[in-house]
């Protein structure tokens, strides 16, 4: 077979196994969302005091923004488990006997991220005609500037989000849950770059691709160009924003962008970028050795296997029939006849200090398999909310003490469908509701635990308020983790929103996004303790409704 | 003690009907339960097992409707999936301690038994080792420990032996036989001689629907006189199995042997007892061909 037609087959299954998934319709939802959200003026894209008049050439500028801004950041964890269902499937290991090299592989899975990314961007520019035809204050349709932003800005910077998924795969230090944070954190730096460098940059040429990763900076250059030739004075202030306008006063006839060769350049030169992080990616791909499962998983497989006794050897008896062999077997000490008889009491005593058991086996299994220097930070953490200044500690090292434990608090309501011990678990008797809560409760306590310093040190300043907040957000947290584990069954849907989430609320403060409440000022926390409440009751329904019974 | 399933029907999202009006009574014992791929087995196993809700029909434990009270047969039940999983980081006593802790075992209790377990299953010696870097076959018998925790009153194992060795599969059958006096016992295999050495009953399922339900002297009673050998030149086993039912072959230096099951023997046939795969195949082709086997209960 030859490699663009294999490439072709490889590229054709993944996407196939992928859109003939229910998710894949949530997927499409998610953008058919984002034309909404656009439709209903929740995007808003601003110079100054001016906004375009309704026309094809405005809303396909805001359309691709959109989509270059939102399915960078979104479609990353949507695509980003391409190689870990070929290792869940076993069909990796398949694939990994035949001729195929690493980097095809690697290619091939790019191209497929880059395939369902690519039909949510599709997706957005049908959105694009729609909301023009619904919204329009220009009835005239001019397809290719209505369209050619969303196409052009957004397949290009989705390429590299494609590609850096599968690198983020192939890095076993990135494939869990640390790659999803850091991918927030790295996809904020990228937006970030392009627009603090527009027109500052000198290390990069106004066509690099690097710079203007999303297309604003090109985008809002022309736009300023234009409005400042119908404005002298105007300042230079431009936003692309999420929520309504903010002050905006007069229109501007926006003709659309200049699709100049250099602006091309820059958008293609981003899928030659795609191209070399796919083939990267190849360089750290281990072809399904589980040899090579990662040396962080293999360290610790090393360290806990040294003390453990090696698996009992088969009796050895060559000459013996088999018959013989098995009349020889070493048997056990004793018979199903012996076990030690179970006592089914049943009483409110016994029930409350088998429910303890369980939240400490439950509290045991999310922090087992975390090195000592997660402890250590963590103890770290802890010591200096304990003696920081209150104000410091609130407002700063709690903020990072409930970062920290984001890995674990992702792994609730997870672990059922991710180790497949669904059945086991959910054939014991009142096993839904005594089980969920127990992994929230120690959910709870690890928040207690890790935020544990600034709990005391409010308690030992009497700042009663601050200790209601604080509380909140201890119980908050892990309520929002279960619900999106028992609701997704993965983990990194809590991981992509909580580090958003902390980033625009926590971090900065913001007044109802903080559900941290590390300021006075930011802090509510009765809005807060009430959806904790509901995300609990909305997982035990969520977990009822999946199992037929409970 | 008594399990009963009336009328149960699943059908699944997709219009597929994986259990058809299937009905059983069962009373303390091994259940042997035989059938081909897709049969249903499964499907009836995770519906016993308050996994999955029938469609239609009731399954009755001690006369109490499991869909309305399901937490009447969980305390009693354990319950060994055909695909299951384990906590990697755990190790076999951490895990079993989970899952007692789960199903309200005290903890006196859950580590005696644990303990028991463990050196039940012959898993005593690996003990503290990380179940990520157990094989296939123990993580099976930590399935199996793990089913009996609770010393449920009815136990559920679906394709217990699979990936087991034959020694352990050999102390596996044991244990079943030990376990099967005063509790119901369900085993639900494609392995008939698991079944042959520990079923005190066995139940033949076939597109959801029950085949037959007998004790296996009843089985192998209606297939007596029906089985034959025949020694053939290989060049002709292909013939042979188009004009007779096979059951077996074995090539050996004088031709093929090949065990075949009709009511006629083909000229030069010698007749053999009965084993329960023939009685079990037997059941199928008479279901397939539309006859009613005369065992049923």
């Amino acid at each position: 077979m030859s490699r663009p037609r294999a490439l072709y087959h490889m590229v054709r299954a993944d996407f196939l196994e992928r859109v003939r998934r229910y998710s894949f319709l949530l997927t499409l939802a998610f953008s058919v969302y984002l034309g909404y959200a656009v439709y209903a003026g929740q995007f808003t894209l601003q110079l100054d005091k001016y906004r375009g008049v309704n026309n094809s050439a405005w809303l396909g500028s805001v359309i691709g923004l959109v989509a270059s801004f939102w399915l960078t950041l979104v479609g990353f964890y949507i695509v980003k488990n391409a190689i870990q269902r070929d290792r869940q499937t076993r069909v990796g290991q398949i694939l990994a006997t035949t001729p195929i090299s690493k980097s095809f592989y690697t290619l091939s899975k790019a191209l497929s991220n880059f395939a369902v990314l690519g039909a949510m961007v599709l997706v957005l520019a049908l959105a694009a005609l729609v909301i023009q035809l619904s919204q329009g204050a220009d009835s005239h349709i001019d397809l290719f500037a209505l369209v050619s932003p969303v196409l052009i800005f957004g397949l290009s910077a989705v390429a590299v989000t494609a590609a850096l998924a599968v690198l983020f795969e192939s890095l076993p230090v990135l494939r869990g849950g640390v790659g999803n944070i850091i991918y927030f954190f790295l996809w904020t730096a990228l937006i970030t770059f392009g627009v603090i460098t527009l027109g500052k940059g000198p290390w990069f040429p106004a066509s690099s691709g690097f710079r203007d990763f999303t297309g604003i900076a090109s985008l809002m250059g022309q736009m300023q160009a234009q409005v400042r030739a119908l404005d002298p004075q105007y300042n230079g202030n431009a936003s692309f924003s999420l929520g309504g306008l903010h002050s905006t006063t007069e229109t501007f006839l926006w003709t659309g962008l200049k699709w100049t060769p250099a602006l091309l350049i820059s958008r293609g030169m981003l899928f030659a970028i795609a191209a070399a992080i796919a083939l990267l990616a190849a360089l750290f791909f281990d072809r399904f050795d589980p040899a090579r499962a990662g040396w962080l998983t293999a360290k610790r497989q090393r360290s806990t296997s040294k003390s453990a006794a090696p698996e009992p050897a088969p009796t050895q008896a060559p000459a013996k029939s088999f018959e013989q062999s098995v009349l020889d077997l070493p048997q056990p000490h004793l018979s199903a006849a012996h076990l030690t008889p179970l006592l089914r009491t049943g009483s409110q005593a016994g029930s409350r200090t088998r429910f303890f058991a369980l939240v400490a086996a439950e509290l045991r299994l999310l922090l087992r398999g975390h090195a000592w220097w997660w402890s250590t930070v963590a103890a770290g953490l802890f010591i200096a909310c304990l003696f920081s200044p209150l104000d410091a500690a609130r407002s700063g090292v709690l903020v990072a003490a409930w970062l920290w434990p984001a890995l674990i608090w992702s792994q609730l309501g997870t672990r059922e469908a991710q180790f497949s011990t669904g059945p086991l678990i959910f054939s014991a008797p009142h096993a839904v509701p005594r089980q969920l809560l127990a992994t929230y409760a120690a959910g709870v306590l690890v928040a207690a635990i890790t935020g544990g310093g600034l709990g005391l040190h409010l308690l030992y300043e009497r700042d009663f308020a601050g200790l209601i907040a604080w509380a909140t957000g201890a119980l908050f947290i892990p309520a929002l983790a279960l619900v999106l584990g028992v609701a997704s069954g993965s983990r990194k849907f809590f991981e992509a929103l909580y580090t958003a989430w902390w980033y625009v609320g926590p971090l900065h403060h913001i007044r109802g996004l903080d559900f941290m409440g590390t300021t006075a000022a930011s802090s509510t926390p009765a809005p807060y303790l009430a959806a904790a409440v509901l995300l609990m009751l909305l997982a035990y329904s969520w977990r009822r409704v999946r199992l037929a019974y409970a | 003690m008594k399990l009963e399933i009336q009328e149960v029907s699943k059908q699944y999202r997709r219009g597929v009907l994986a259990l058809n009006r299937f009905s059983l009574e069962l009373k303390p014992g091994v259940l042997g339960l035989l059938g081909p791929n897709g049969a249903g087995k499964t499907t009836l196993m995770t519906i016993l097992a308050t996994i999955t809700r029938a469609t239609e029909g009731r399954v009755l434990w001690k006369g109490t409707d499991v869909a309305r009270d399901p937490d009447a047969l969980r305390s009693v039940l354990g319950y060994l999936p055909q695909d299951f999983g384990v906590y990697p980081n755990l190790n076999a006593v951490e895990f079993l301690e989970y899952l007692a802790a789960v199903k309200g075992l005290d903890a006196a209790t859950a580590t005696r038994r644990i303990d028991e377990l463990l050196e039940l299953v012959n898993l005593t010696e690996v003990r503290k080792r990380p179940l990520g870097g157990y094989s296939g076959g123990m993580k099976q018998r930590v399935g199996i420990a793990q089913a009996l925790l609770n010393d449920p009153q009815l136990l559920i194992v679906d394709e217990p032996t699979a990936g087991l060795d034959p020694e352990e599969r050999v102390r596996f059958r044991n244990l079943l036989s030990d376990l099967s006096g005063e509790r119901i016992v369900i085993l639900s295999t494609h392995i008939v001689s698991d079944v042959e050495a520990t079923a005190t009953d066995i139940a033949i399922i076939a597109k959801g629907a029950l085949v037959a339900h007998a004790a296996p002297e009843a089985l192998l009673r209606q297939v007596e006189g029906k089985v034959w050998e025949w020694v053939i030149p290989s060049a002709e086993l292909n013939a042979a199995k188009g004009r007779f039912l096979v059951s077996s072959t074995t090539r050996r230096s004088d031709g093929v042997h090949v065990r075949i099951l009709g009511e006629a023997a083909p000229i030069g046939a010698v007749p053999v007892p009965p084993n329960l795969e023939d009685a079990y195949l037997y059941c199928l082709s008479q279901h397939r061909a539309g006859v009613q086997p005369g065992v049923q209960q």
